[in-house]
């Protein structure tokens, strides 16, 4: 498969984000390497359960969009919509669950000044975070285009719109594939 | 019509770049950054060992400071031809753009107090060390807001040809990383802390892109816009 979804400059943006998670990831391995010991024993003290909740959550999102695009391309804008909407609702309660486990953990006494673990736990889950909130912007962009175009509006090309579409889910994706990333790197790793 | 203009004020993007450079890293050593976590008396002596290119390194800060408002104001002009109509977007860059030059200005006046006395008492040197370092990086709302909007102005436009979608994302993806530079105030030492990966060497870095690349653009952009001599 030769086909790159979406338009080329939205590889910039993707690929851009994945070097600075990259060099995340690598800063939390470098200084991890250093104290392994209280890095494990703060890692115990998260709630993998919420975790868990949350990267089904996502994988789930990632489902219904990945049906958007086929839908958009059977020119059913319609369902489609529907399929967004729904990739939203996963999202906005990705949001949820991670206001409980925040809670949990500020409740606890936890905040990002407590050890380095705790600081990485913070500052990645919160870049990813904000992520995920610019990603559902993006998702309230394609279902107005969708519902554009299950109107026949006449402004939005078919071929526009599975455009805008392949490059949101191409978005989208990243967000839920740096979750993954952050569950297995912060939650799991022993 | 005013193409000539308009590739004076590209110009002013490397100048000040190269100015900056020279001042901020050759003269002042301003890089790397001094630590967060160094005491009153380690700051001090800095300020006292490089008194006078500290002097010198911010009065070329301050030199070069004034270079980003020609810079910033063709890239509006540039986004005018895209945006047209009221142009939100044009003003909303113009003015981020401009709110950006005070933290160029502000540190290198707060530097320069501090290296005007370096005999004062050392704690005073750590205070207006500090507020040097915190006013140079972690104001990113308006860097943020001027790149935001030169990304949807990019990616919103659909007539004739101004700056590539690329540019666009690109933009956006400067948006983003400028973002950590607001969390130096939670942290002395680590990836977060003024002196840390994620607050000052990804942001420079990206800064220092970002002028690339919108220098290589512009001047694509008013090139193209030359022959047929008369632009919005």
């Amino acid at each position: 498969m030769t086909h790159l979804p979406g338009e080329p400059g939205v590889w910039v943006f993707i690929v851009g984000d994945l070097l600075m998670f990259a060099l995340f990831f690598g800063a939390f391995a470098h200084y991890r390497a250093q104290d392994p010991a209280l890095y494990l024993q703060s890692q115990a003290t998260l709630n993998q359960g919420l975790g868990a909740i949350n990267t089904v959550l996502l994988l789930t999102s990632s489902w219904f969009v990945v049906g958007a695009v086929q839908d958009t391309r059977g020119q059913r804008a319609g369902r489609a919509g529907t399929r967004i909407i729904l990739a939203f609702l996963c999202g906005a309660g990705f949001i949820a669950v991670k206001f409980f486990e925040y809670r949990e953990k500020i409740s606890a006494g936890i905040n990002l000044t407590s050890n380095d673990f705790y600081m990485y736990y913070y500052m990645l889950t919160g870049i990813h975070l904000l992520h995920v909130v610019i990603g559902m912007g993006v998702l309230i962009f394609l279902w107005r285009l969708l519902r554009q175009s299950a109107l026949r509006d006449s402004t939005v090309s078919h071929e526009s719109v599975i455009g805008h579409l392949e490059s949101g889910a191409s978005f989208w994706h990243l967000v839920d594939m740096l979750w993954i990333f952050l569950f297995a790197l912060l939650y799991l790793m022993k | 019509m005013n193409a000539r203009h308009q590739m004076l004020c590209t110009w002013s993007g490397p100048v000040f770049v190269a100015v900056f450079t020279i001042g901020f890293w050759w003269l002042a050593h301003y890089l790397p950054p001094p630590s967060p976590n160094a005491s009153a008396a380690d700051i001090t002596a800095l300020y006292q060992q490089n008194t006078g290119q500290i002097r010198l390194g911010m009065l070329l800060m301050m030199a070069c400071s004034g270079l980003v408002a020609p810079f910033v104001a063709v890239i509006a002009v540039q986004m005018k031809r895209m945006e047209g109509g009221a142009g939100v977007l044009t003003y909303t860059q113009l003015s981020a753009g401009t709110v950006g030059m005070l933290f160029l200005i502000l540190p290198a006046l707060l530097w320069t107090v501090a290296a005007f006395r370096p005999e004062r008492d050392p704690n005073l040197i750590l205070l207006l060390n500090d507020l040097g370092w915190i006013f140079f990086l972690m104001p990113f709302g308006s860097f943020v807001v001027q790149n935001l909007a030169i990304g949807i102005a990019i990616l919103a436009h659909t007539g004739p040809h101004v700056f590539p979608r690329w540019a666009g994302y690109f933009n956006l993806w400067v948006a983003v990383l400028f973002i950590p530079g607001g969390l130096l105030t939670f942290f002395k030492t680590g990836p977060f802390a003024w002196d840390g990966l994620f607050v000052f060497w990804v942001p420079l870095v990206v800064f220092f892109l970002w002028y690339g690349a919108m220098f290589v653009l512009l001047r694509q952009a008013i090139a193209r816009t030359a022959p047929a001599g008369a632009a919005a």
